[in-house]
């Protein structure tokens, strides 16, 4: 009597864990099948999304990142440009026909700035910047804003030799 | 990883493909991306950009389109050697050039019949003429500018003065015939637009036909005796002496005779043009209420010594540079070490032929020891002076004339 409900027992058991791992398996089959038809089925809405640098988000793209040894003084060496939020898409945007020297040599307010974009828009054939604009502008606004230089400034930087 | 490897791998990323997966289309909003770039503002410029044929001392402002200009002191040569003349781009140079092959073509509503030449059959059929023609650029002295000037923040190496050879413009466009409503010329070069499109004119200036016909007006293929230098334009340019170096075309191969005024890219809107009156700094203006730059005003520079100098007491030195004034000739030359209270006359030279710079020197002692700023002014014929403080400001920062000063120090 024991040894037959120890049996069971066990049979029960056996039959309870194929069960589930059949379970298993037709929902992951089911899982796959739908992903591969819809892949986007159980995602959020593609809209943008704030990226976060080691999001573990399975679709997110890995963040672009400067190179730490790049970085001196708050300046990113290779291109000149101030390590800021915008930093990366100005790198992309601003530097696709002209290097960026273009840009770290000028100064302008951001309605200044906005009218450098649209003469390019105009004239040059730069596209449509989209959301990335505002990046962009915020970024240049703050880090390349125009100081007041009066009518002349005194001669600077001197390096002293004996003639 | 060093910082040459961390480049390395840095630029090696650099591709759009790689870049467009690594940064994903919400960073670069990748559908207006065209598919031809390389971003190249992903090159690092700071492993330093070899110019062909210039010498690494050139102050570089632009890796892409390059532009470099040169510091006032190397540019003490009466005649500018070939690798010290600045270079201003606005797009891609032609890659291959063909002097055999190269053609230049006179078209335009206002000629007889188009004409397409050679660089041989100019040399054939024409007279050659050699002039020291001065040339700087638009923007030269633009960094001072306040408000600051959109564009290449040049300081006052954007200006050389070089031997052109070649055959007058005149003599080509009276072979060609011109009709009488002739009003401007325009050239066409064959450098490439930046944005990758091959039919975009990256710009296509030029002249009234008053000064198309002046004698000195160049088509050239020589500098200083040599070819072109590539930057500069090789294998033919059109050369306007004392106008913006941006109405002498590079890569020369087409000059169409208009019958209105040139309407080519950088022609028209803001560039290259100046408000029709004088404006407060900062002034918006429209674009109807701006004129066309023609010749540039006077100007000179201090080539020697080099600003930094310090002098032994009692020592004296000897002060000189050039001084041009676009169209006209500059008859006086004078500098001053007191901040401008007192002026001494600075022995001028004439100029070797009509549109080149003048030389002139002075020897200077300094009354004791201190600080002291050496300041230049040149006048014109027309006894228009260069003035100590920023000239009149304009939107594009153009034609900033005023006295170049340098430090020095009696110790
Ligand atoms: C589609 C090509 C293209 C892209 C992309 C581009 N530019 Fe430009 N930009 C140009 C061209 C062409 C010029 C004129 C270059 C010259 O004259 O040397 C220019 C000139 C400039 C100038 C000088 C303006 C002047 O009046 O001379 C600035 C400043 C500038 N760009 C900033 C930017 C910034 C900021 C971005 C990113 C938002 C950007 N550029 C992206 C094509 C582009």
């Amino acid at each position: 009597m024991e040894e037959l409900s120890k049996k069971e027992l066990v049979l029960k058991q056996a039959k309870l864990a194929i069960n589930f791992g059949v379970g298993v398996i037709a929902f992951a089959s089911i899982w796959v099948f739908q992903f591969t038809i819809f892949p986007d089925f159980f995602k959020p809405e593609p809209t943008i999304v704030e990226f976060i640098p080691d999001s573990t988000e399975p679709e997110s793209v890995s963040y672009f990142e400067l190179d730490s040894a790049d970085i001196e003084n708050g300046i990113h060496v290779p291109t000149g440009l101030i390590v800021d939020d915008g930093c990366q898409d100005v790198m992309v945007t601003c530097g696709a026909c002209h290097s960026l020297d273009l840009v770290t040599q000028n100064r302008a307010t951001r309605d200044g700035w906005k009218e450098i974009i649209v003469w390019m828009q105009e004239t040059q054939k730069l596209w449509d910047l989209g959301e990335k604009e505002v990046v962009i502008l915020d970024y240049l606004a703050k880090n390349y804003a125009p100081e007041n230089t009066g009518r002349r400034k005194n001669i600077e930087n001197i390096e002293w030799y004996n003639l | 990883m060093s910082k040459k490897d961390s480049r390395r791998t840095f630029l090696s990323k650099s591709a759009i493909a790689t870049l467009a997966a690594i940064v994903g289309s919400k960073v670069v909003f990748a559908e207006n991306f065209p598919k031809e770039l390389e971003p190249v503002g992903l090159q690092p410029d700071e492993v330093k950009v070899k110019i062909p044929g210039k010498s690494d001392q050139l102050k570089i402002l632009n890796s892409k389109p390059l532009s470099a200009e040169t510091p006032p002191h190397l540019l003490d040569d009466e005649v500018t050697p070939a690798h010290l003349m600045f270079v201003r781009n606005n797009g891609i140079p032609p890659e291959e050039v063909d002097v055999q092959k190269w053609t230049l073509t006179i078209d335009g509503e206002s000629v007889v019949k188009p004409m397409t030449f050679g660089i041989k059959e100019l040399m054939d059929n024409f007279d050659h003429y050699s002039y020291n023609l001065t040339i700087e650029c638009g923007g030269n002295g633009r960094a001072e500018f306040n408000p600051p000037a959109k564009g290449n923040q040049w300081g006052l190496g954007g200006v050389a003065c070089t031997k052109w050879t070649g055959v007058r413009l005149k003599d080509v466009l009276n072979k060609v015939g011109i009709k009488d409503d002739a009003v401007y010329i325009g050239y066409y070069g064959a450098d490439t637009h930046l944005s990758g499109d091959p039919d975009k004119v990256v710009i296509s200036r030029g002249v009234p036909i008053k000064k198309a016909l002046e004698d000195e007006t160049l088509i050239a293929w020589a500098m200083n005796d040599q070819a072109i230098p590539v930057m500069n334009g090789y294998p033919l340019r059109l050369v306007c002496g004392g106008w913006p170096a941006s109405t002498s075309g590079k890569w020369l191969t087409r000059i169409s005779v208009r019958d209105k005024e040139h309407d080519g890219p950088k022609m028209e809107g803001q560039s290259y043009r100046v408000p029709k009156f004088p404006v407060p700094p900062g002034t918006k203006v429209p674009d109807d209420q701006m004129k066309i730059i023609e010749s540039m005003p006077v100007k000179s520079i201090i080539t020697y010594p080099k600003t930094g100098a310090i002098i032994p007491k009692g020592g004296s030195f000897e002060v000189r540079g050039h001084a041009w004034a676009g169209d006209l000739k500059v008859k006086k030359m004078e500098i001053s070490i007191d901040f401008g209270v007192t002026w001494k006359t600075c022995e001028l030279k004439d100029p070797i032929n009509r549109l080149a710079w003048q030389r002139w020197k002075i020897n200077v002692k300094l009354p004791e020891f201190g600080y002291y700023e050496i300041w230049a002014r040149a006048t014109d014929e027309k006894g228009v002076a260069q003035p100590m403080v920023l000239p009149g400001w304009n939107p594009k920062g153009y034609l900033n004339n005023a006295s170049h000063r340098i430090g020095v120090r009696q110790g």
